[in-house]
């Protein structure tokens, strides 16, 4: 599969997801759903590496994102202040998008699937809800914390499916994205939970740029080996580490041979 | 008191209300101290648990058998939990059932978290469950009660809405669920088809009444009696029928006109709600209750005649006269 042929992919469940949870009043005052283009590549990531696909993996990894659009839609609600009509209708756009996950599963007759995400879903929200509680968290916790945020969901499809063989790439990838985002907040003195819990322990921001790009120094040669053990080809290896993971410290030109 | 009384009505329901009690609390149990707090805090807020105890009644016309029953009782109220929760934080309400509400002890985000750990609590648990019958009513309820909230939206504060608009939105909003839990109630108990149906009518008709009355109630309790401000609903912009009824008169019309989505004193919010209760507004509202009343009774009369048709009967009176 091509690289042409890889985003045509992503940006054809992009509109899936939208069709999906298609209703007018949101589609004219809210956002609209978004999910990471990262994420909708680790969903399809066993489809482009030419495992067996069918119409129900695609509407379970549909409603996947739809799930992880949901639980963004709730992230986008300011913490405090009362809230304007945007904001009303984003709370009930991840209501509404919740229900439409819930009905296509439920359509599909693939009850287990539902419950496996409801299990992640608690799990994120869990994790989400310890950004505001006063426990401090050493760094490593705080890690724990990102990969559930970020993969809870993607394993639950990847376990559901007997896909676990890419759980450890996925994990890698979207954590060192995350870093990424963090490390650019960090830098341009925005917000984020996850800076505010790792300036619990390690107090000055120069050491919290250091941890963070050491994690990711680490992560990208992780990264590197995991792309081997995948046995992903090289049109996917390429993508995933100059388009997908556009900003890897170490990114080296591929050969053929990886 | 009043809520006293409701429970009074189901006591022979007492043990299985318990149990489910019980399990709602368990269900709520979470690794994570805040979201368990937060969760109780709600559900120790009370409620009537109408949901459940019509889920109950409803398992009476079948092979009861609470310990199936409460594998829908429980996902239903629970989705009812995490609903209030959301709706907390889009109303910006500080008190519910006289507590603070999540979003006001903790914030808005921690609001949006707990709403969905419980919802997620509610879909784990109601997987229990295989049949695809009722996953497929339960799914379409929870996206028609979505869609109930985004329409009171649209129509917050336009007061030139029309009764068909408020009764469609009060349809999703409330009586739909009310309607669910009659129905899977039956279905899961192995009731025939027919009994199911009048089950679910029954519920809707019952949904609706109970949510004119809580509409009514808005203005005709006090601050206490409510356990939050009188003329909630009309300083947030929710257009209800009293308000509906009450706008054919010119006086008032514009009375409402002026005083909607402005940042009105107390002093005004009592006047307001004073206009209205002692309009003829309140009068016809109740009629129009208590027409659904009668159709909820009417089904009741197709029903097989037993202690299970008697309680409805008798909540179904209750919530006509409830007064708060």
């Amino acid at each position: 599969m091509n690289g042409q042929q890889i985003q045509s992919k992503i940006i054809s469940m992009e509109i899936d997801v939208l069709k999906a949870v298609r209703q007018r009043t949101l589609d004219q005052l809210t956002e609209g759903p978004f999910v990471k283009e990262a994420r909708l590549f680790f969903l399809l990531l066993p489809f482009f590496n030419g495992e067996q696909w069918s119409g129900k993996l695609e509407t379970s990894a549909r409603t996947v994102a739809i799930v992880y659009a949901a639980l963004h839609a709730h992230d986008r609600v300011k913490e405090d202040m009362p809230i304007s009509k945007e904001q009303q209708l984003t709370v009930l756009a991840g209501d509404f998008y919740s229900g439409i996950y819930y009905q296509l599963l439920a359509e599909g007759e693939n009850i287990e699937m539902v419950q496996k995400l409801a299990t992640a879903i608690i799990q994120v929200s869990e994790k989400k809800a310890s950004f505001h509680e006063l426990v401090i968290q050493q760094p490593e916790q705080v890690e724990e914390t990102a990969i559930v945020i970020e993969t809870a969901l993607l394993n639950a499809f990847y376990e559901e499916n007997g896909f676990s063989h890419y759980k450890q790439l996925m994990e890698q990838s979207l954590l060192y994205i995350r870093y990424t985002e963090e490390l650019e907040a960090l830098r341009d003195g925005k917000f984020s939970y996850v800076l505010r819990l790792l300036s619990e322990t390690l107090t000055h921001p120069t050491f919290i740029e250091r941890w963070l790009i050491a994690r990711m120094e680490t992560l990208s040669n992780g990264i590197l080996e995991s792309i081997n053990d995948c046995e992903l080809d090289f049109e996917l290896k390429n993508i995933l580490l100059h388009q997908i993971i556009p900003h890897r410290h170490s990114a080296e030109p591929l050969t053929r041979e990886g | 008191m009043e809520k006293m009384k409701l429970k009074l009505l189901y006591s022979d329901l007492k043990p299985e209300l318990e149990l489910i009690e019980k399990e709602l609390e368990q269900a709520v149990d979470s690794e994570s101290l805040l979201l368990n707090d937060a969760s109780l805090h709600l559900l120790q807020a009370g409620g009537k648990r109408i949901r459940p105890v019509f889920v109950l009644l409803a398992g009476k016309f079948g092979n009861y058998d609470v310990e199936l029953l409460k594998r829908v009782a429980v996902p239903l109220e629970l989705i009812h939990m995490a609903s209030l929760v959301h709706d907390d934080v889009i109303d910006d309400s500080e008190i519910r059932r006289g507590r603070p509400t999540v979003k006001s002890e903790w914030n808005n985000s921690v609001a949006m978290y707990t709403g969905d750990f419980i919802l997620a609590r509610a879909l784990e648990r109601i997987t229990e469950i295989e049949s695809p019958r009722i996953h497929d009513i339960l799914s379409k309820t929870l996206i028609e009660v979505c869609r109930g909230e985004i329409i009171q939206i649209e129509h917050k504060y336009r007061l030139d809405q029309s009764m068909r608009d408020y009764l469609r939105r009060i349809k999703r909003k409330t009586a739909l669920l009310i309607s669910s839990s009659c129905e899977l109630g039956a279905l899961v108990s192995g009731t025939d088809e027919k009994t199911a149906a009048h089950l679910r009518r029954f519920g809707y008709f019952i949904g609706m009444s109970f949510q004119i009355i809580d509409d009514i109630l808005d203005f005709t309790a006090s601050d206490q009696e409510l356990g939050k401000p009188a003329g909630s609903d009309f300083i947030q912009g929710n257009i209800t029928l009293p308000i509906l009824y009450a706008r054919r008169d010119p006086l008032i019309y514009q009375m409402l006109r002026e005083n909607l989505n402005q940042d009105i004193s107390d002093e005004k919010r009592l006047e307001i709600v004073r206009t209205i209760r002692t309009s003829a507004a309140v009068d016809e509202a109740k009629r129009m209750s208590e027409r659904y009343l009668e159709k909820a009774l009417k089904e009741l009369d197709y029903l097989p005649k037993g202690p299970a048709t008697k309680t409805m009967r008798k909540i179904a009176f209750f919530i006509g006269k409830r007064k708060f």
